[in-house]
């Protein structure tokens, strides 16, 4: 039995919620269990969708008993003292043991380039905290290739690539080695197992995106793979255990 | 318990019949990756305990028609009851005639309609009525590629016209528009939902199931743009019965295509 943790998972309530689609902390713990995922970097839907700096405060009360969940902050560049200052933002990280960090971009409005989030990617590649993004709802694939070139020092996890991307995000890979790639819907045909063939398996990162993406179908794409068990374990559990474990803050 | 101890232990679905109503073979212009000839793809079904899987060929649909007709016949004959075919018309040629496929025993058993990718053409376009007569005449399975609501709309009503055809719901089930879907099955009852989808929320199979009854919902792979992996892995975990999956990995689709 393979041992997953998930790099992506959100928490919290949701603007939109489908009848039958999963929704509370329970619902998502349930699914934990069903597909055997022990762990869950996770990030508060309010700090996504409508409230940033409340969201990242909900996290932490809602995480605070139950250390199945890895806290990640989302982070936005403050410059009208709307919120922390980049300094101020990673001690509270150290105060609340906030291992990560994820960009909203297109959702907070703010560009990737160094005058604007420069103080952030220091200070992560200070700490060796990963840098979390979502393909599509934040960035291009081309713009993935200019974030990781503009802060090598910085590790990058970059989520919900898809299947149509393996022409863009694949040289990307091959060019920069601080990018890797979460395989929640990662389903490309045989794309894993090409993935591992040509840029190595310690590249991916297990994830689902949790609670909009899907957990049975996620943990059945690894464990199937035709890769080998060393493979599935470092996707499972591994390369995220390491990318953490690096972490100094 | 059954089937998600398979998932649990990474072993094939043996013992279960499983037909993939969604498939494709050949070079996919706009994405694709991996392997897309009739070997790689019975190499997968066989590591994952596939019985079968109706494909259509894809360069064929945005292509030749006559072409991609051709190969999906030689692939179908190559894997003789493992991989089954669908006939794809082209609504711009007027010589166009799938019936040729169906004349002898050459593997197809059902018509496939992807009209967004050809011209934008609507699913009910007159000049898909031959291929629909062909279908409501053998009373065989017609895929349609529908992800909007108007194509969902469009392929109800082929169902509507055509009663004695089945109308297979390529993605709608699952997509934003899957109330569009449910709605056109209650309407209709020779309408069908598979489920071929790159991500949907869990609970999301069960939430159809709830719609529209189990005997209505077709286990669908979109082989070879996504792997087969993923969906068959989703259904093995959903809170469903195990005979209920049993219905969607094949034994639902296995009746409707008369095999």
């Amino acid at each position: 039995m393979l041992r997953f943790i998930d790099a992506r998972c959100m928490l919290g309530n949701r603007c939109i919620i489908r009848e039958g689609d999963p929704n509370t902390k329970e619902d998502i713990l349930e699914l934990m269990d069903r597909c055997h995922i022990e762990k869950a970097v996770v990030y508060h839907a309010m700090a996504k969708e409508s409230e940033l700096p409340g969201g990242n405060m909900a996290l932490v009360e809602e995480t605070k008993d139950n250390d199945r969940f890895i806290r990640q902050w989302c982070a936005l560049p403050s410059y009208f003292g709307e919120y922390l200052s980049a300094e101020d933002f990673f001690a509270a990280m150290k105060e609340h043991h906030v291992t990560s960090m994820r960009l909203l971009p297109k959702t907070c409005g703010y560009s990737l380039r160094p005058h604007v989030i420069g103080k952030l990617m220091d200070l992560a590649a200070q700490c060796r905290m990963p840098v979390f993004i979502s393909l599509f709802e934040e960035l291009t694939s081309d713009e993935v290739y200019d974030l990781c070139k503009a802060y090598p020092d910085v590790n990058f996890v970059v989520g919900n690539t898809g299947y149509r991307e393996n022409r863009r995000l694949g040289p990307a890979v091959e060019q920069c080695d601080n990018l890797y790639l979460g395989t929640g819907n990662y389903v490309a045909h045989c794309g894993v197992e090409l993935f591992c063939k040509y840029y190595g398996a310690e590249r991916l990162v297990f994830d689902t995106g949790l609670p909009t993406g899907s957990a049975t179908a996620a943990v059945s794409l690894i464990g199937y793979a035709e890769i080998s068990r060393e493979e599935k374990e470092l996707i499972a559990h591994g390369n995220i255990e390491r990318l953490l474990g690096e972490v100094t803050l | 318990m059954r089937y998600e101890n398979l998932v649990y232990e990474q072993k094939p679905f043996d013992g279960v019949y499983v037909l993939d109503v969604h498939g494709h073979i050949g070079f996919e212009q706009g994405s694709q990756l991996g392997p897309h000839d009739g070997k790689s793809i019975v190499h997968t079904m066989d590591r994952m305990g596939v019985d079968a899987v109706c494909v259509s060929y894809s360069p064929g649909l945005r292509g030749d028609w006559k072409r991609g007709n051709d190969i999906t016949a030689q692939v179908c004959g190559a894997y003789r009851g493992r991989v089954l075919g669908y006939a794809a018309p082209n609504p711009f040629h007027k010589d166009c005639d799938v019936s040729e496929y169906f004349a002898e025993d050459r593997g197809f058993v059902g018509i496939k309609i992807h009209g967004n990718i050809q011209g934008e053409t609507p699913e009910n376009d007159p000049r898909y009525a031959h291929a629909f007569e062909l279908a409501n005449k053998r009373k065989l399975p017609v895929l349609f590629h529908a992800w909007m609501p108007y194509e969902i709309d469009r392929a109800a009503d082929v169902a509507r016209q055509y009663p004695d055809l089945k109308v297979i719901i390529g993605h709608g089930g699952l997509t934003f528009a899957r109330e569009h879907a449910v709605a056109v099955c209650k309407k209709y009852d020779n309408v069908y939902c598979d489920t071929a989808i790159s991500s949907a929320p869990d609970g999301s199979i069960e939430w159809l199931v709830d719609k529209i009854g189990i005997d209505r919902v077709l286990y669908g792979s979109d082989m070879t743009f996504f792997d087969c992996i993923h969906t068959m892995g989703k259904i093995a975990l959903a809170k469903l019965t195990d005979e209920e999956k049993e219905k969607i990995f094949g034994l639902n689709a296995k009746s409707l295509f008369g095999l």
